[in-house]
Protein backbone atom coordinates (compact mmCIF):
# COMPACT_ATOMS: atom_id res chain seq x y z
CA UNK A 1 0.00 0.00 0.00
CA UNK A 2 2.73 2.14 0.59
CA UNK A 3 4.24 1.87 -3.40
CA UNK A 4 0.92 2.96 -4.18
CA UNK A 5 0.92 6.08 -2.17
CA UNK A 6 4.61 7.20 -3.20
CA UNK A 7 3.61 6.35 -6.50
CA UNK A 8 0.35 8.42 -6.70
CA UNK A 9 2.06 11.43 -4.29
CA UNK A 10 4.47 11.06 -7.37
CA UNK A 11 1.61 11.25 -10.38
CA UNK A 12 0.80 14.09 -8.67
CA UNK A 13 4.08 16.22 -8.47
CA UNK A 14 5.36 15.29 -11.60
CA UNK A 15 2.55 16.07 -13.71
CA UNK A 16 2.43 19.44 -12.85
CA UNK A 17 -0.84 18.63 -11.40
CA UNK A 18 0.23 20.13 -8.05
CA UNK A 19 0.92 23.57 -8.55
CA UNK A 20 -2.62 25.21 -9.09
CA UNK A 21 -3.54 24.39 -6.17
CA UNK A 22 -0.89 25.13 -4.79
CA UNK A 23 -1.02 27.95 -6.33
CA UNK A 24 -4.71 28.78 -5.37
CA UNK A 25 -3.88 28.06 -2.27
CA UNK A 26 -1.26 31.32 -1.88
CA UNK A 27 -3.70 33.45 -3.92
CA UNK A 28 -6.77 32.84 -0.65
CA UNK A 29 -3.34 32.96 1.98
CA UNK A 30 -1.86 36.20 0.56
CA UNK A 31 -5.32 38.04 0.40
CA UNK A 32 -6.13 36.45 4.00
CA UNK A 33 -2.91 38.37 5.26
CA UNK A 34 -2.78 41.17 2.93
CA UNK A 35 -5.93 42.49 4.32
CA UNK A 36 -4.38 43.25 7.61
CA UNK A 37 -2.54 41.96 10.85
CA UNK A 38 -4.34 39.62 13.42
CA UNK A 39 -3.70 37.14 16.37
CA UNK A 40 -2.19 34.19 15.26
CA UNK A 41 -5.22 31.94 16.62
CA UNK A 42 -7.53 34.56 14.67
CA UNK A 43 -5.91 34.16 12.14
CA UNK A 44 -4.88 30.81 11.47
CA UNK A 45 -8.65 30.14 12.44
CA UNK A 46 -9.76 31.92 9.38
CA UNK A 47 -7.20 30.41 7.06
CA UNK A 48 -8.62 26.98 7.79
CA UNK A 49 -11.70 28.16 6.38
CA UNK A 50 -10.40 30.12 3.08
CA UNK A 51 -8.00 26.53 3.09
CA UNK A 52 -11.09 24.27 2.96
CA UNK A 53 -12.25 24.49 -0.66
CA UNK A 54 -8.24 24.55 -1.53
CA UNK A 55 -7.86 21.18 0.05
CA UNK A 56 -10.77 19.14 -0.85
CA UNK A 57 -9.97 20.39 -4.47
CA UNK A 58 -5.84 19.18 -4.25
CA UNK A 59 -7.52 16.11 -3.37
CA UNK A 60 -9.49 15.38 -5.98
CA UNK A 61 -6.61 16.60 -8.33
CA UNK A 62 -4.47 14.46 -6.72
CA UNK A 63 -6.70 11.67 -6.90
CA UNK A 64 -8.08 12.72 -10.61
CA UNK A 65 -4.61 12.32 -11.75
CA UNK A 66 -4.26 8.81 -11.87
CA UNK A 67 -5.80 7.38 -15.46
CA UNK A 68 -8.84 4.79 -14.57
CA UNK A 69 -7.18 2.03 -16.24
CA UNK A 70 -4.69 2.31 -13.75
CA UNK A 71 -6.46 2.74 -10.58
CA UNK A 72 -8.48 -0.24 -11.29
CA UNK A 73 -4.90 -2.34 -12.15
CA UNK A 74 -3.77 -0.91 -8.58
CA UNK A 75 -7.14 -2.65 -7.07
CA UNK A 76 -6.53 -5.69 -8.53
CA UNK A 77 -2.64 -5.37 -7.29
CA UNK A 78 -3.60 -4.89 -3.56
CA UNK A 79 -7.03 -5.02 -3.38
CA UNK A 80 -10.36 -2.36 -3.42
CA UNK A 81 -9.58 -1.60 0.23
CA UNK A 82 -6.30 -0.99 0.24
CA UNK A 83 -6.71 1.20 -3.23
CA UNK A 84 -8.99 3.24 -1.19
CA UNK A 85 -7.40 4.08 1.74
CA UNK A 86 -3.78 4.51 -0.16
CA UNK A 87 -5.48 7.69 -2.35
CA UNK A 88 -7.31 8.76 0.80
CA UNK A 89 -3.81 8.95 2.54
CA UNK A 90 -1.54 10.39 -0.53
CA UNK A 91 -4.70 12.91 0.12
CA UNK A 92 -3.44 13.44 3.52
CA UNK A 93 0.03 14.25 3.08
CA UNK A 94 -0.44 16.43 0.16
CA UNK A 95 -3.13 18.28 2.81
CA UNK A 96 -0.47 18.40 5.37
CA UNK A 97 1.84 19.78 2.93
CA UNK A 98 -0.09 22.13 2.23
CA UNK A 99 -1.20 22.91 5.88
CA UNK A 100 2.45 23.96 6.68
CA UNK A 101 2.83 26.46 3.95
CA UNK A 102 -0.29 28.10 5.10
CA UNK A 103 0.95 28.06 9.21
CA UNK A 104 4.41 29.15 8.13
CA UNK A 105 3.46 31.81 5.56
CA UNK A 106 1.98 34.88 7.80
CA UNK A 107 4.94 34.75 9.10
CA UNK A 108 6.71 35.34 6.04
CA UNK A 109 4.35 38.23 4.86
CA UNK A 110 4.14 39.75 8.81
CA UNK A 111 0.26 38.67 8.82
CA UNK A 112 0.31 37.92 12.76
CA UNK A 113 0.80 39.72 15.76
CA UNK A 114 1.79 38.68 18.94
CA UNK A 115 -0.02 39.12 22.28
CA UNK A 116 -0.96 43.25 22.41
CA UNK A 117 -3.22 43.18 25.94
CA UNK A 118 -2.60 41.39 29.40
CA UNK A 119 -4.79 38.14 28.74
CA UNK A 120 -4.12 37.73 25.07
CA UNK A 121 -2.61 34.14 24.14
CA UNK A 122 1.06 33.70 23.07
CA UNK A 123 2.38 33.24 19.92
CA UNK A 124 3.13 29.71 20.72
CA UNK A 125 -0.42 28.75 22.15
CA UNK A 126 -1.93 30.71 18.80
CA UNK A 127 0.34 28.20 17.17
CA UNK A 128 -1.14 25.29 18.30
CA UNK A 129 -4.20 26.80 17.65
CA UNK A 130 -3.76 27.54 14.06
CA UNK A 131 -2.38 23.61 13.79
CA UNK A 132 -5.25 22.28 15.76
CA UNK A 133 -7.88 24.34 13.29
CA UNK A 134 -6.00 23.28 9.76
CA UNK A 135 -5.54 19.69 11.39
CA UNK A 136 -9.50 19.90 11.84
CA UNK A 137 -10.34 20.63 8.66
CA UNK A 138 -7.94 18.19 6.30
CA UNK A 139 -10.33 14.88 6.85
CA UNK A 140 -13.48 16.44 5.32
CA UNK A 141 -11.66 18.40 3.34
CA UNK A 142 -9.80 15.19 1.63
CA UNK A 143 -13.03 13.62 2.09
CA UNK A 144 -15.01 15.97 0.08
CA UNK A 145 -12.16 16.04 -2.65
CA UNK A 146 -12.70 12.32 -2.60
CA UNK A 147 -16.43 12.43 -3.17
CA UNK A 148 -15.87 14.82 -6.23
CA UNK A 149 -12.95 12.67 -7.38
CA UNK A 150 -13.87 11.05 -10.92
CA UNK A 151 -13.75 7.53 -9.30
CA UNK A 152 -16.85 8.52 -7.65
CA UNK A 153 -18.93 11.03 -9.61
CA UNK A 154 -17.56 9.68 -13.10
CA UNK A 155 -17.33 12.75 -15.57
CA UNK A 156 -15.91 16.44 -14.28
CA UNK A 157 -18.94 18.31 -15.00
CA UNK A 158 -20.65 16.27 -11.15
CA UNK A 159 -16.81 16.12 -9.88
CA UNK A 160 -16.79 20.39 -9.56
CA UNK A 161 -20.64 20.39 -8.91
CA UNK A 162 -20.05 18.10 -5.62
CA UNK A 163 -16.86 20.02 -5.10
CA UNK A 164 -18.75 24.28 -5.21
CA UNK A 165 -21.31 22.72 -3.44
CA UNK A 166 -19.60 21.21 -0.62
CA UNK A 167 -17.42 23.86 -0.28
CA UNK A 168 -20.00 26.56 -0.25
CA UNK A 169 -22.23 24.80 1.36
CA UNK A 170 -19.69 24.22 4.38
CA UNK A 171 -19.47 27.86 5.08
CA UNK A 172 -22.69 29.07 4.27
CA UNK A 173 -24.63 26.05 6.76
CA UNK A 174 -21.50 26.81 9.43
CA UNK A 175 -23.02 30.95 9.70
CA UNK A 176 -23.40 31.37 13.46
CA UNK A 177 -26.83 32.10 12.38
CA UNK A 178 -27.71 28.42 10.20
CA UNK A 179 -30.25 26.16 11.73
CA UNK A 180 -28.60 23.16 10.61
CA UNK A 181 -24.78 23.55 10.72
CA UNK A 182 -23.85 20.15 12.22
CA UNK A 183 -24.96 19.20 7.79
CA UNK A 184 -21.47 20.84 7.74
CA UNK A 185 -18.22 20.47 8.86
CA UNK A 186 -16.93 22.57 11.89
CA UNK A 187 -14.65 24.60 9.90
CA UNK A 188 -16.56 28.10 10.76
CA UNK A 189 -17.57 27.42 14.23
CA UNK A 190 -13.24 26.93 14.51
CA UNK A 191 -12.19 29.84 12.92
CA UNK A 192 -15.74 31.61 15.71
CA UNK A 193 -13.86 29.33 18.60
CA UNK A 194 -10.48 30.46 17.90
CA UNK A 195 -11.00 33.89 17.80
CA UNK A 196 -12.17 34.17 21.56
CA UNK A 197 -12.13 31.90 24.16
CA UNK A 198 -11.74 28.53 23.94
CA UNK A 199 -12.75 26.30 26.91
CA UNK A 200 -11.69 22.66 26.60
CA UNK A 201 -15.24 21.31 26.53
CA UNK A 202 -15.66 23.30 23.32
CA UNK A 203 -12.72 22.06 21.42
CA UNK A 204 -12.93 18.79 22.42
CA UNK A 205 -16.71 18.98 21.21
CA UNK A 206 -15.80 20.79 17.87
CA UNK A 207 -13.05 17.76 17.90
CA UNK A 208 -15.99 15.02 18.24
CA UNK A 209 -18.22 16.96 15.44
CA UNK A 210 -15.25 17.31 12.72
CA UNK A 211 -14.42 13.31 13.19
CA UNK A 212 -18.12 12.57 13.22
CA UNK A 213 -18.26 14.28 10.06
CA UNK A 214 -15.48 12.76 8.49
CA UNK A 215 -16.88 9.37 9.60
CA UNK A 216 -19.97 9.70 7.93
CA UNK A 217 -18.64 11.07 4.76
CA UNK A 218 -16.07 8.45 4.81
CA UNK A 219 -18.37 5.85 4.95
CA UNK A 220 -20.09 7.73 2.19
CA UNK A 221 -17.38 7.29 -0.28
CA UNK A 222 -16.35 3.80 0.60
CA UNK A 223 -20.45 2.43 -0.16
CA UNK A 224 -20.28 5.16 -3.38
CA UNK A 225 -16.96 3.46 -4.01
CA UNK A 226 -17.98 -0.30 -3.66
CA UNK A 227 -21.52 0.71 -5.48
CA UNK A 228 -19.73 2.00 -8.79
CA UNK A 229 -17.05 -0.68 -8.80
CA UNK B 1 -12.48 -19.92 -9.35
CA UNK B 2 -16.21 -20.32 -9.99
CA UNK B 3 -18.66 -17.06 -11.49
CA UNK B 4 -21.99 -18.28 -9.93
CA UNK B 5 -25.32 -16.33 -11.46
CA UNK B 6 -23.57 -13.30 -12.27
CA UNK B 7 -25.33 -10.25 -13.56
CA UNK B 8 -23.82 -7.10 -14.27
CA UNK B 9 -24.96 -4.11 -15.86
CA UNK B 10 -23.66 -0.35 -15.71
CA UNK B 11 -25.91 1.72 -14.96
CA UNK B 12 -28.89 1.62 -12.62
CA UNK B 13 -31.30 1.60 -15.37
CA UNK B 14 -29.18 0.04 -18.20
CA UNK B 15 -29.19 -3.27 -19.80
CA UNK B 16 -27.92 -6.08 -18.42
CA UNK B 17 -24.42 -6.72 -19.74
CA UNK B 18 -24.01 -10.29 -18.27
CA UNK B 19 -27.60 -12.20 -17.01
CA UNK B 20 -26.97 -15.05 -14.91
CA UNK B 21 -23.47 -16.06 -16.41
CA UNK B 22 -22.23 -19.28 -14.90
CA UNK B 23 -18.50 -19.90 -15.27
CA UNK B 24 -15.43 -22.46 -13.63
CA UNK B 25 -12.05 -22.21 -14.21
CA UNK B 26 -9.92 -24.80 -12.17
CA UNK B 27 -5.93 -24.57 -11.52
CA UNK B 28 -4.28 -25.64 -14.39
CA UNK B 29 -6.79 -24.88 -17.01
CA UNK B 30 -7.03 -21.95 -19.87
CA UNK B 31 -10.13 -20.55 -20.95
CA UNK B 32 -10.31 -18.70 -23.91
CA UNK B 33 -13.35 -16.18 -24.26
CA UNK B 34 -15.04 -15.01 -27.63
CA UNK B 35 -17.95 -13.68 -28.85
CA UNK B 36 -18.93 -10.71 -30.84
CA UNK B 37 -17.87 -6.87 -30.37
CA UNK B 38 -19.45 -5.69 -27.26
CA UNK B 39 -21.31 -8.71 -26.26
CA UNK B 40 -19.23 -8.53 -22.54
CA UNK B 41 -16.49 -10.33 -22.66
CA UNK B 42 -14.36 -7.67 -21.24
CA UNK B 43 -16.80 -7.19 -18.74
CA UNK B 44 -16.67 -11.12 -18.06
CA UNK B 45 -12.70 -10.71 -17.70
CA UNK B 46 -12.81 -7.80 -15.30
CA UNK B 47 -15.94 -9.49 -12.97
CA UNK B 48 -13.29 -12.63 -12.96
CA UNK B 49 -10.88 -10.57 -12.01
CA UNK B 50 -11.88 -8.72 -9.37
CA UNK B 51 -11.92 -5.30 -11.19
CA UNK B 52 -15.66 -4.94 -11.64
CA UNK B 53 -18.61 -6.16 -8.58
CA UNK B 54 -21.18 -7.99 -10.26
CA UNK B 55 -24.67 -6.56 -9.26
CA UNK B 56 -25.59 -9.90 -8.27
CA UNK B 57 -24.67 -13.39 -7.92
CA UNK B 58 -20.66 -13.86 -6.79
CA UNK B 59 -17.78 -14.89 -8.04
CA UNK B 60 -16.00 -17.41 -5.18
CA UNK B 61 -12.51 -19.40 -5.18
CA UNK B 62 -10.16 -16.36 -6.86
CA UNK B 63 -6.66 -16.53 -6.29
CA UNK B 64 -5.38 -14.01 -3.96
CA UNK B 65 -2.84 -13.01 -6.58
CA UNK B 66 -4.56 -11.94 -9.99
CA UNK B 67 -2.50 -10.22 -12.85
CA UNK B 68 -4.83 -8.48 -15.42
CA UNK B 69 -3.67 -7.42 -18.45
CA UNK B 70 -6.41 -4.68 -20.17
CA UNK B 71 -6.88 -4.35 -23.57
CA UNK B 72 -5.77 -0.46 -23.13
CA UNK B 73 -2.78 -0.19 -21.13
CA UNK B 74 -3.02 3.68 -19.07
CA UNK B 75 -0.15 4.64 -20.66
CA UNK B 76 -0.83 8.45 -19.69
CA UNK B 77 1.47 8.52 -16.99
CA UNK B 78 4.43 10.36 -15.72
CA UNK B 79 6.80 7.73 -15.36
CA UNK B 80 9.48 5.88 -16.89
CA UNK B 81 8.84 1.64 -17.60
CA UNK B 82 11.53 1.00 -14.85
CA UNK B 83 9.99 3.07 -12.42
CA UNK B 84 6.30 2.47 -13.17
CA UNK B 85 6.95 -1.97 -13.16
CA UNK B 86 9.63 -1.05 -9.58
CA UNK B 87 6.55 0.31 -8.43
CA UNK B 88 4.01 -2.20 -9.37
CA UNK B 89 6.17 -4.82 -8.06
CA UNK B 90 6.26 -3.51 -5.36
CA UNK B 91 2.81 -2.63 -5.17
CA UNK B 92 2.02 -6.95 -5.69
CA UNK B 93 4.12 -7.24 -2.20
CA UNK B 94 7.36 -8.18 -3.92
CA UNK B 95 10.51 -6.83 -1.27
CA UNK B 96 12.56 -4.01 -3.18
CA UNK B 97 15.70 -6.93 -4.18
CA UNK B 98 13.12 -9.10 -5.46
CA UNK B 99 11.03 -6.36 -7.50
CA UNK B 100 14.23 -5.06 -9.60
CA UNK B 101 14.93 -8.59 -9.98
CA UNK B 102 11.07 -9.34 -11.74
CA UNK B 103 12.06 -5.90 -13.58
CA UNK B 104 15.07 -6.65 -14.57
CA UNK B 105 13.79 -10.27 -15.62
CA UNK B 106 10.74 -9.05 -17.60
CA UNK B 107 12.12 -6.04 -19.01
CA UNK B 108 14.73 -8.39 -21.26
CA UNK B 109 12.18 -11.45 -21.81
CA UNK B 110 9.56 -9.00 -23.29
CA UNK B 111 12.06 -6.87 -25.12
CA UNK B 112 11.97 -3.73 -23.17
CA UNK B 113 15.99 -3.22 -22.27
CA UNK B 114 15.86 -0.18 -24.70
CA UNK B 115 12.89 1.46 -23.16
CA UNK B 116 13.65 1.07 -19.29
CA UNK B 117 14.14 4.92 -18.88
CA UNK B 118 11.34 6.19 -21.60
CA UNK B 119 8.19 7.99 -20.14
CA UNK B 120 4.94 5.55 -20.92
CA UNK B 121 3.23 8.18 -22.73
CA UNK B 122 6.18 8.12 -25.36
CA UNK B 123 5.93 4.24 -25.89
CA UNK B 124 4.20 3.05 -29.01
CA UNK B 125 1.16 1.13 -28.52
CA UNK B 126 2.70 -2.44 -28.47
CA UNK B 127 5.28 -1.39 -26.21
CA UNK B 128 2.60 -0.09 -23.55
CA UNK B 129 1.24 -3.23 -24.42
CA UNK B 130 4.30 -5.41 -23.30
CA UNK B 131 4.29 -3.08 -20.27
CA UNK B 132 0.79 -4.19 -18.93
CA UNK B 133 1.78 -7.94 -19.40
CA UNK B 134 5.25 -7.72 -17.93
CA UNK B 135 3.20 -5.80 -14.49
CA UNK B 136 1.17 -8.42 -14.46
CA UNK B 137 3.56 -11.10 -14.36
CA UNK B 138 6.17 -9.66 -12.35
CA UNK B 139 4.45 -11.68 -8.91
CA UNK B 140 3.81 -15.00 -10.23
CA UNK B 141 -0.20 -14.94 -10.81
CA UNK B 142 -2.48 -17.65 -9.31
CA UNK B 143 -5.12 -16.00 -11.99
CA UNK B 144 -4.24 -14.14 -15.39
CA UNK B 145 -6.71 -12.39 -17.04
CA UNK B 146 -5.44 -11.18 -20.43
CA UNK B 147 -8.32 -8.91 -22.57
CA UNK B 148 -6.91 -9.33 -26.17
CA UNK B 149 -3.39 -9.87 -25.07
CA UNK B 150 -2.03 -10.10 -28.75
CA UNK B 151 -3.80 -6.63 -29.91
CA UNK B 152 -0.87 -3.99 -30.91
CA UNK B 153 1.98 -7.17 -30.35
CA UNK B 154 5.10 -8.11 -32.85
CA UNK B 155 5.34 -11.32 -33.79
CA UNK B 156 8.03 -11.70 -31.45
CA UNK B 157 5.72 -10.83 -28.54
CA UNK B 158 2.95 -12.48 -29.78
CA UNK B 159 4.42 -16.01 -29.69
CA UNK B 160 5.40 -15.40 -26.16
CA UNK B 161 1.71 -14.92 -24.69
CA UNK B 162 1.45 -18.71 -24.87
CA UNK B 163 4.85 -18.95 -23.10
CA UNK B 164 3.19 -17.25 -20.23
CA UNK B 165 0.16 -18.71 -20.18
CA UNK B 166 2.22 -21.51 -20.16
CA UNK B 167 4.19 -20.86 -17.18
CA UNK B 168 1.03 -19.47 -15.32
CA UNK B 169 -0.30 -22.94 -15.99
CA UNK B 170 2.92 -25.05 -15.04
CA UNK B 171 2.66 -23.42 -11.44
CA UNK B 172 -0.94 -24.44 -10.91
CA UNK B 173 -2.88 -21.48 -12.21
CA UNK B 174 -5.57 -20.55 -13.94
CA UNK B 175 -5.90 -17.77 -17.23
CA UNK B 176 -8.37 -16.54 -18.88
CA UNK B 177 -7.99 -14.77 -22.14
CA UNK B 178 -10.25 -13.11 -24.75
CA UNK B 179 -9.88 -13.08 -28.29
CA UNK B 180 -11.13 -11.56 -31.26
CA UNK B 181 -8.57 -11.76 -33.87
CA UNK B 182 -8.77 -16.17 -34.18
CA UNK B 183 -5.66 -16.21 -32.20
CA UNK B 184 -7.02 -18.46 -29.63
CA UNK B 185 -4.77 -21.17 -32.50
CA UNK B 186 -2.25 -20.42 -30.37
CA UNK B 187 -3.43 -21.97 -27.20
CA UNK B 188 -4.55 -25.58 -28.40
CA UNK B 189 -5.25 -26.46 -25.25
CA UNK B 190 -7.65 -24.05 -23.75
CA UNK B 191 -11.65 -24.22 -23.01
CA UNK B 192 -13.73 -22.07 -25.43
CA UNK B 193 -16.35 -19.90 -23.63
CA UNK B 194 -18.63 -17.92 -25.74
CA UNK B 195 -20.13 -14.75 -24.71
CA UNK B 196 -23.72 -14.34 -26.14
CA UNK B 197 -26.83 -12.29 -24.93
CA UNK B 198 -25.54 -12.54 -21.21
CA UNK B 199 -24.73 -15.77 -20.48
CA UNK B 200 -21.29 -17.73 -20.92
CA UNK B 201 -21.69 -21.45 -22.82
CA UNK B 202 -18.77 -23.91 -23.40
CA UNK B 203 -18.22 -25.23 -26.69
CA UNK B 204 -18.05 -29.08 -26.11
CA UNK B 205 -14.94 -30.89 -26.95
CA UNK B 206 -14.78 -32.42 -30.48
CA UNK B 207 -13.18 -36.03 -30.69
CA UNK B 208 -9.75 -36.36 -30.25
CA UNK B 209 -9.31 -34.03 -27.85
CA UNK B 210 -6.57 -33.40 -25.77
CA UNK B 211 -3.39 -33.73 -28.05
CA UNK B 212 -2.35 -31.45 -30.58
CA UNK B 213 0.75 -31.64 -32.75
CA UNK B 214 4.05 -29.37 -32.16
CA UNK B 215 6.65 -30.00 -35.15
CA UNK B 216 9.98 -29.08 -34.29
CA UNK B 217 13.00 -28.58 -35.46
CA UNK B 218 16.51 -30.20 -34.25
CA UNK B 219 20.00 -30.45 -35.12
CA UNK B 220 20.73 -33.86 -37.27
CA UNK B 221 23.18 -34.85 -34.44
CA UNK B 222 20.87 -34.21 -31.34
CA UNK B 223 17.73 -35.89 -33.08
CA UNK B 224 18.02 -39.71 -30.73
CA UNK B 225 18.90 -37.41 -27.78
CA UNK B 226 15.60 -35.34 -28.44
CA UNK B 227 13.40 -38.31 -29.87
CA UNK B 228 14.35 -40.20 -26.51
CA UNK B 229 13.89 -36.90 -23.93
CA UNK B 230 10.35 -36.23 -25.48
CA UNK B 231 9.69 -40.00 -24.86
CA UNK B 232 10.26 -39.89 -21.20
CA UNK B 233 8.90 -36.70 -20.62
CA UNK B 234 5.47 -38.26 -21.85
CA UNK B 235 5.07 -37.02 -25.42
CA UNK B 236 4.48 -39.40 -28.40
CA UNK B 237 6.46 -39.22 -30.86
CA UNK B 238 5.07 -39.80 -35.08
CA UNK B 239 7.87 -39.07 -36.81
CA UNK B 240 10.81 -38.10 -38.07
CA UNK B 241 11.70 -36.40 -41.18
CA UNK B 242 15.18 -35.85 -42.89
CA UNK B 243 16.50 -32.47 -42.85
CA UNK B 244 15.60 -30.36 -46.21
CA UNK B 245 12.38 -32.44 -46.96
CA UNK B 246 9.54 -30.20 -47.47
CA UNK B 247 6.54 -30.99 -45.43
CA UNK B 248 3.50 -32.99 -47.26
CA UNK B 249 0.78 -31.33 -45.47
CA UNK B 250 -0.25 -27.64 -44.96
CA UNK B 251 0.58 -27.43 -41.38
CA UNK B 252 3.34 -24.79 -40.24
CA UNK B 253 4.59 -24.03 -43.68
CA UNK B 254 8.27 -23.52 -42.42
CA UNK B 255 8.48 -27.13 -42.01
CA UNK B 256 9.87 -28.45 -38.90
CA UNK B 257 11.62 -31.88 -38.48
CA UNK B 258 10.48 -34.61 -35.78
CA UNK B 259 6.70 -34.06 -35.05
CA UNK B 260 5.34 -35.11 -31.66
CA UNK B 261 2.01 -35.14 -30.87
CA UNK B 262 1.77 -33.56 -27.31
CA UNK B 263 -0.72 -34.44 -24.82
CA UNK B 264 -2.54 -31.26 -23.38
CA UNK B 265 -5.17 -32.02 -20.09
CA UNK B 266 -8.76 -31.17 -20.91
CA UNK B 267 -7.35 -29.94 -24.72
CA UNK B 268 -8.54 -30.08 -28.12
CA UNK B 269 -6.85 -28.79 -30.89
CA UNK B 270 -7.74 -25.81 -31.98
CA UNK B 271 -7.64 -26.15 -36.06
CA UNK B 272 -8.82 -29.05 -37.66
CA UNK B 273 -5.12 -28.83 -39.12
CA UNK B 274 -3.21 -29.42 -36.02
CA UNK B 275 -4.64 -32.85 -36.12
CA UNK B 276 -2.68 -34.16 -39.03
CA UNK B 277 -0.28 -36.75 -37.89
CA UNK B 278 2.05 -38.04 -40.75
Amino acid sequence: MTALLRLRLAGFLRTGRAVAPLLAGLVVLGTLYGGGRAQAGEAYGVSAVVLFPVLAWQTKVLLDAEPDGQRRLAQVTVGARRERIAGLLAAVVAALGTVAVALVFPWLVGGVTGPVEPGDRSIAVGLLLGLWAHLLAVPPAVLLGALASRACTGSAGYGVAVLALGGVGAVVLGLSGSAVPWLAPPIMATARATAGALPATTAALLTVWAMAWSAVALAGYVWWRRSRM
Amino acid sequence: MRLENVWLRYHRRGSWVLRGADAELGAGEVAVVLGRNGVGKSTLLQVAAGVIRPGRGRVTGRPARVGWVPERFPADQPFTVAHYLTAMGRMAGLPPSEAGRAVDTWVERLGLARFRGVRLPELSKGTAQKVGLAQAMLRRPGLLVLDEPWEGLDATARELVPELVDEVLTAGGSVLVSDHRGEVARLPGARRWTVADGLVTEEAPSGGAGFAVVEVEVAAARVAGTVARLRAEGHRVLGVRPGGEPPDDPVPPDGGRPDVREPVPGARPADPADEVVR
